[in-house]
């Protein structure tokens, strides 16, 4: 047998290759299979050694974690689905007219709105607070909603408009040559083509109304439409650092993290054209 | 020679009679004009930018007419206008006597058909034939069926109709843009250099297959293209358009043997014609223009009119084929550059003093290796010029 084609180099580099890759897959495994092994373990058993599989696997942080989150994940489905709807309902026009209007103030106003992503949002919460009440909107799920526009809305104009910009303006012009108004060609040509980018903004304006922290846990009460994360930070123990429950808490990760994977799951084709242009 | 005189002259009273419509629109329309446009202007940028002016074409039912001219002549913008998609600052467009100026692009009863192809990705072909009769039109789902499957059988798509554009080759998909504009049997075809996109020989056949169908439907089409051999093999009628402004508007034939200008007479045909700067002369023989390789009488007609203008500068023009090369004798000597074959012609390159010129002979007349040849001039097939491009004569 000979040892023709043996190339030393060659198997070095794919080696490397795959060390890397198997490094990268297990920082992010490890860690993940950590959280699901631990809610599946009875307090007893997370504070003693480490080790992966449960000793005596049990349901009870996960039924007690999603009777806890049940009424708050309903609220933070509102909360994502409605800053989405609201967002492509304020966005899709205005990003199309940057993207095929010309009118006065045009690349100034575009800055305008790109800046707003510029600020740290906790300069926001007073004024907003402040605000909401004098509105009546405080403590409300269309005031989170609203609140979510002051940062949602201009990544999502600055997508779509890019999307709108390269789609052709002769599809469009067809459109109208035969027979649309060009509302009627918005509606029926330039809508479908700009689906992925829709469907991927709208996916990244569910995901800021369902993962935030912060306004979710500033402008609601305990008595008002709490989502679902700041009932996890509850369980952390407001982070006074006093015993945690862990199970429940890797739990309750996993619940909150499921919906928006799903989603992904079904958009995913869409997802995967709109950012690959 | 006597032919190319004829048509010259019948040309003269057509266009005559072609004017003499111009100002009276009702007649015109009535009799059978179909599309008009009337100083068309139209400027971009706040008018800083003029695409075309005075933009006056006249095309009757049944014409194929094609706008020609080098990029950014104003041609495309022309059939915007005509098409909508764009609004004329001045003049106006009527359709059978009716004025659509002001009328959106859906509301012309005309077809557009795009340069870049333009069908609807996320259609089947059916649906992109389709759209125009389901936005536009009452027919039945019948009707628009059978509308749809003729088309199709006409333009070779039926095997084609369930599916995506993305899956067709350039021809095909050119093809379905006809046809979404052919079911709509509109008062006109629009077609902005449909051909552009597609291959040396595919362009070659759809431009027989959309002269037959627009022969079949008789209905006028205005064909948009910067190239001069598709204008001269498809048009009725050609529009020379350069800077915005239309130089001329004739038959192929007219075109060619008797331009109205000096950038007529350079932007049609190929080779180019000769185009040589003279000054006009009075010798014993009479008058005659001299240039810096050869002094070349002017003909009884020429003469009569370069009378006034002895000792200013002209422009001489003449077409390759109008050049004779002998070996032995002739009216001057050039050399010889380059033979360029054409197939059953060869076009001969020559320099002359320090002007170029180009000749066209039949093929292998004029051996490749030839240095210096002698050449005569058929002056009674030549143009003369103003400096500022006027035909003169």
């Amino acid at each position: 047998m000979s040892t023709t084609g043996y190339d030393a180099t060659g198997v070095t580099l794919k080696a490397t290759a795959y060390g890397v890759v198997a490094f990268l897959v297990l920082a992010n495994l490890v860690p993940f299979l950590f959280i699901l092994s631990v809610s599946f373990m009875p307090p007893s058993e997370f504070f003693t050694d480490p080790h992966l599989v449960p000793y005596e696997p049990t349901l009870e942080a996960w039924t007690s974690g999603f009777e806890e989150l049940r009424g708050n994940l309903v609220n933070s489905f509102l909360i994502g689905a409605g800053t989405a709807l609201l967002a492509l309902v304020i966005t899709i026009p205005g990003a199309y007219a940057f993207a095929r209007k010309e009118f006065y103030g045009k690349t100034a106003g575009f800055y305008a709105i790109i800046s707003a992503m510029m600020f740290p949002y906790i300069l926001l919460v007073i004024p907003i607070m402040d605000l909401w009440t004098a509105l009546g909107v405080y403590n409300t799920i269309f005031g989170m909603i609203l609140a979510y526009q002051v940062f949602v809305t201009p990544f999502s104009i600055w997508i779509l408009r890019d999307f709108f910009e390269n789609l052709p303006t002769d599809i469009e012009e067809a459109a109208q040559v035969y027979g649309c108004t060009q509302f009627t060609a918005f509606v029926r040509v330039i809508l479908p083509l700009a689906a992925p980018g829709i469907v991927a903004v709208g996916f990244l304006a569910f995901l800021t109304g369902w993962n935030d922290f912060l306004f979710a846990n500033l402008l609601t009460t305990g008595t008002g439409p709490v989502p679902a994360v700041p009932v996890l930070y509850g369980t952390i123990g407001g982070g006074s650092g006093e015993r945690v429950y862990w199970g429940k808490l890797m739990a309750e990760t996993l619940i909150i993290g499921t919906p928006p994977t799903i989603i992904y799951l079904v958009a995913r084709n869409y997802l995967e054209s709109a950012f690959s242009v | 020679m006597k032919q190319t005189e004829d048509t010259s002259s019948d040309t003269r009273t057509e266009r005559s009679g072609a004017s003499s419509g111009n100002q009276n629109a009702v007649d015109a329309s009535v009799s059978g004009n179909r599309i008009r446009l009337d100083g068309v202007r139209k400027t971009f940028n706040e008018g800083s930018v003029v695409a075309c002016d005075d933009v006056n074409i006249e095309i009757d039912e049944g014409e194929f007419v094609v706008l020609v001219g080098p990029s950014g002549c104003g041609k495309t913008t022309t059939l915007r206008c005509i098409a909508g998609l764009e609004e004329p600052d001045r003049g106006s467009i009527t359709v059978d006597g009716e004025d659509i100026t002001g009328l959106k692009s859906k509301d012309r009863n005309l077809a557009f058909v795009f340069q870049s192809i333009a069908l609807f990705p996320h259609m089947s072909v059916r649906k992109n034939i389709r759209f125009g009769l389901d936005m536009n039109t009452d027919l039945s789902g019948e009707e628009k069926r059978g509308r749809v499957e003729d088309v199709a059988e006409t333009l070779g798509l039926s095997d084609a109709l369930d599916r995506k554009p993305s899956e067709l080759s350039g021809g095909q998909q050119q093809r379905v843009s006809l046809g979404r504009a052919m079911v709509m049997e509109p008062a006109a075809f629009l077609l902005d250099e449909p051909f552009s996109a597609l291959d040396a020989n595919l362009r070659d056949h759809m431009r027989v297959e959309v002269k037959k169908i627009q022969r079949e439907l008789h209905t006028a089409m205005i064909f948009v293209t910067h190239d001069q051999e598709e204008a001269m093999t498809l048009g009725d009628k050609i529009v020379v358009m350069n800077n915005g402004y239309v130089q001329q508007i004739g038959t192929p034939y007219e075109i060619y043997n008797e331009p109205a200008n000096r950038f007529v007479a350079g932007f049609i045909g190929s080779p180019s014609p000769n185009l040589v700067e003279c000054t006009v002369e009075r010798t014993a023989d009479g008058i005659a223009l001299a240039s810096d390789f050869y002094t070349i009488p002017a003909t009884e007609t020429q003469a009569e009119h370069l009378e006034p203008s002895v000792g200013e500068t002209v422009i001489y023009g003449i077409r390759p084929e109008y050049l004779d090369l002998e070996t032995d004798r002739g009216a001057f000597v050039a050399d010889l550059d380059v033979v360029e074959p054409l197939g059953d012609r060869d076009a001969v390159h020559l320099s002359a003093g320090s002007t170029d010129l180009s000749a066209v002979t039949p093929q292998g007349q004029i051996a490749r290796d030839t240095d210096r040849v002698h050449v005569d001039i058929q002056t009674e097939e030549a143009w003369l010029f103003e400096e500022d491009g006027t035909r003169i004569v």
